[in-house]
């Protein structure tokens, strides 16, 4: 098979959420003697964000979302044994993520935190209801590249910018990038308690994160 | 100046002012669509549809009727008494009045 | 070339030439056609959209005779309110607030709601809701609904009995996210015809159900299933106001009546909510605070305007802070705000808002 057609088919089996056929694909693949990082970038990826785009338009679901990046995973790790050790397992940054205190939502948050595993960041998910004082050592002791917190109500989005004067007391905000979503938010707010960006969905925060870190 | 407030006076009926708690109660009890409900209150109470959200008519067809103004004059009926004239011309049933019949049929 | 004001989706104020805010228009309202599968809008109505924007006026309104009812949500906690919940924070009582709405207001109707606005929460606290709902009955005119949020999220931990399908779902465990998304449709039906038939038995006009499909298409499914039973046991008039503009499938597989739930957009959610007996429905479009106002208004005009012609119930258009061509910002600019109410109305046509 040509390289062109790997990348259509990995990209379409990705959609469709087919762990069997990707495996087998991906083995194929490496037969023929093909780069595995481009299968990767370009035909796993490519399916991953067309899912994306799907999801956002309400024509796949979450638990499709989340069974296609089994898929891949299941793929990469098979393309990781012809890769370079010093290419395998590396994670483009790593992301501290959670709901900022006081607020319970996190179906959002969960997606974007699936989303870049996807794409190759390692992401620690704190969970819903985070004090601000556990943000901040979580990123300390990983050494976080990024922070994120998702805030739907207008009276939890204060915590964000709590967030923020306490990465700075901390001494850790010049080192990383502080990233925030959720409903209640917009770029405005970001913009104004000094957050590196904010993020619409999970497309965009892997978009933007994507183009920090590659 | 709240976000309810300007969404009313945009585009709101107006209340008690107003017929827009009678229309309200057509799409409420029957699922009328706007239009058929002004035309149903309009003919029970003898007016035009255009009529119903000006409040130069209203506030005398509301007075003559006795179904509650917005104003608190004393005799005027108020709360239940006017929602039980409001049944009785719109031919709906008000829970609430039904309610207060049932308690007082000794 | 001459600039009008208009806002940002966040509420930012931004100006754009007739030219800028037409290619708005019609990229909005062919973004809504795309997803929803729906007609765009037609050149007249861009152009009657393009009159509003254009218009110079601080405020804008319907004409003499086009006006609608207006229905609410989240009850008096936009005056009393001032814990989170964007409520302005004047100590009043609930039936004060009500009675506010009624005559300083003039609202058309009003709504009942507990502090912790979701039907959960409100059960064990069911005698004081009808208490106050029977002080208000009596001291007031305009019909008086009771509302609250179905949010399936209270019944998943920390919070309920089954387990989190946020947590579930990235754990890889989806047959189990599976089951606890359907065992929280069980629990959440007996909870909301419970408290909808106590609210009935002290004369209540009317149950909102606000933000059905918040927590996804389990959500939903729990609320038409409860909205059936009250329309069979009660005589409660029933309003379903949805969370946005397609149906989250976080389980996807759930159905009603044949249809499956997920992914269904605003026309297709209306026909489902008559099924079950819903007298008003109230669509939601949300507002994309990176685009232009003209953009989402014309975007959220299509989605309703779609769902106005084939619904056979009066359609209340949801347009709180951040839906229905409202910018997202607490206290929502009332240009943007009343030409929104001016679109829905002359546009898409609703039944009110």
């Amino acid at each position: 098979m040509e390289k062109a057609e790997y990348m259509k088919k990995a990209t379409q089996y990705i959609v469709d959420a087919d762990e069997e056929a990707v495996e087998k694909l991906a083995r194929d693949y490496l037969e023929d003697g093909f780069d595995p990082l481009e299968m990767i970038e370009k035909g796993l990826s490519e399916g991953i964000r067309k899912l994306g785009d799907l999801f956002d338009r309400g024509e796949v679901f979450l638990p499709h979302l989340i069974i296609a990046s089994e898929a891949m995973t299941a793929a990469v790790k098979i393309l990781e044994q012809a890769m370079p050790a010093d290419q395998v397992g590396k994670k483009l940054a790593k992301v501290v993520i959670g709901t900022i205190e006081g607020d319970v939502h996190d179906i959002g948050k969960g997606i974007v935190a699936t989303m870049l595993r996807v794409y190759g960041f390692e992401v620690i998910d704190l969970g819903r209801d985070v004090p601000i004082a556990t943000f901040v050592e979580k990123a300390k002791e990983v050494g976080a590249d990024v922070v994120g917190s998702s805030a739907l109500m207008t009276t939890t989005m204060a915590g964000q910018k709590a967030l923020e004067q306490a990465l700075k007391d901390a001494g850790l905000r010049d080192n990383l990038i502080t990233m925030l979503g959720g409903a209640a938010t917009t770029e405005h707010w970001a913009a104004k308690i000094g957050a590196n960006f904010w993020a619409e969905s999970a497309g965009d925060t892997v978009m933007k994160l994507k183009e920090t870190f590659s | 100046m709240g976000m309810s407030i300007a969404h009313g006076v945009a585009a709101g009926m107006g209340g008690i002012r107003t017929a827009g708690d009678l229309v309200a109660r057509m799409q409420m009890a029957r699922k009328m669509r706007i239009n058929d409900a002004k035309a149903y209150v309009a003919k029970k109470l003898k007016i035009s549809p255009s009529d119903l959200s000006d409040v130069y008519v209203m506030r005398d067809v509301r007075e003559e009727l006795d179904i509650g103004i917005i104003t608190s004059v004393p005799g005027c009926a108020k709360g239940i008494e006017a929602k039980a004239r409001i049944a009785q011309l719109l031919d709906i049933e008000i829970a609430s009045v039904n309610r207060l019949k049932n308690k007082i049929n000794f | 070339m001459k600039k009008h004001l208009t806002r940002r989706g966040d509420g930012a104020l931004i100006e754009m030439t007739s030219e800028e805010i037409m290619s708005s228009l019609e990229a909005g309202t062919e973004d809504a056609a795309d997803r929803g599968k729906i007609a765009p809008l037609s050149k007249d109505d861009l152009e009657c959209l393009l009159d509003i924007f254009m218009d110079t006026n601080r405020f804008v309104s319907v004409e003499q005779g086009e006006e609608v009812v207006v229905t609410h949500d989240i009850g008096t906690l936009r005056l009393m309110g001032d814990q989170g919940n964007s409520g302005v924070g004047i100590p009043l009582s609930r039936v004060q607030g009500i009675q506010v709405h009624e005559r300083a207001f003039c609202s058309d109707t009003m709504e009942l709601g507990h502090i912790d606005y979701s039907f959960k929460p409100v059960k064990p606290v069911i005698a004081m809701e009808q208490q106050e709902m029977e002080n208000a009955l009596l001291s007031t005119i305009i019909p008086l609904f009771y509302g609250a949020m179905p949010n399936l999220g209270t019944y998943y931990s920390p919070d309920g009995p089954f387990g989190n399908p946020s947590d579930l779902l990235p754990a890889g465990k989806v047959k189990e996210a599976y089951e606890a998304q359907e065992g929280a449709v069980e629990h959440a039906i007996r909870d909301m015809v419970y408290v909808g038939e106590k609210l009935a038995q002290v004369g209540c006009d009317g149950i909102n159900f606000d933000t059905t499909g918040a927590a996804g298409d389990a959500d939903f499914k729990a609320t038409l299933h409860a909205v059936e039973l009250l329309k069979k046991n009660t005589n409660l008039s029933v309003q379903v106001g949805m969370a946005g503009e397609f149906v989250l499938g976080m389980h996807g597989g759930l159905e009603y009546e044949g249809k499956r739930l997920a992914g269904l957009y605003c026309n297709d959610q209306v026909k489902l909510a008559e099924k079950a007996g819903a007298d008003i429905f109230g669509p939601v479009v949300n507002t994309k605070p990176s685009k232009d106002m003209p953009w989402n208004l014309s975007r959220a005009v299509t989605f309703v305007k779609a769902c106005v012609e084939v619904s056979n119930i009066p359609i209340h258009v949801n347009m709180g802070m951040g839906v229905g061509g409202s910018p997202i910002f607490e206290t929502p600019p009332i240009d943007s705000v009343s030409r929104a109410s001016k679109a829905m109305v002359k546009i898409a046509k609703v039944d009110g808002l």
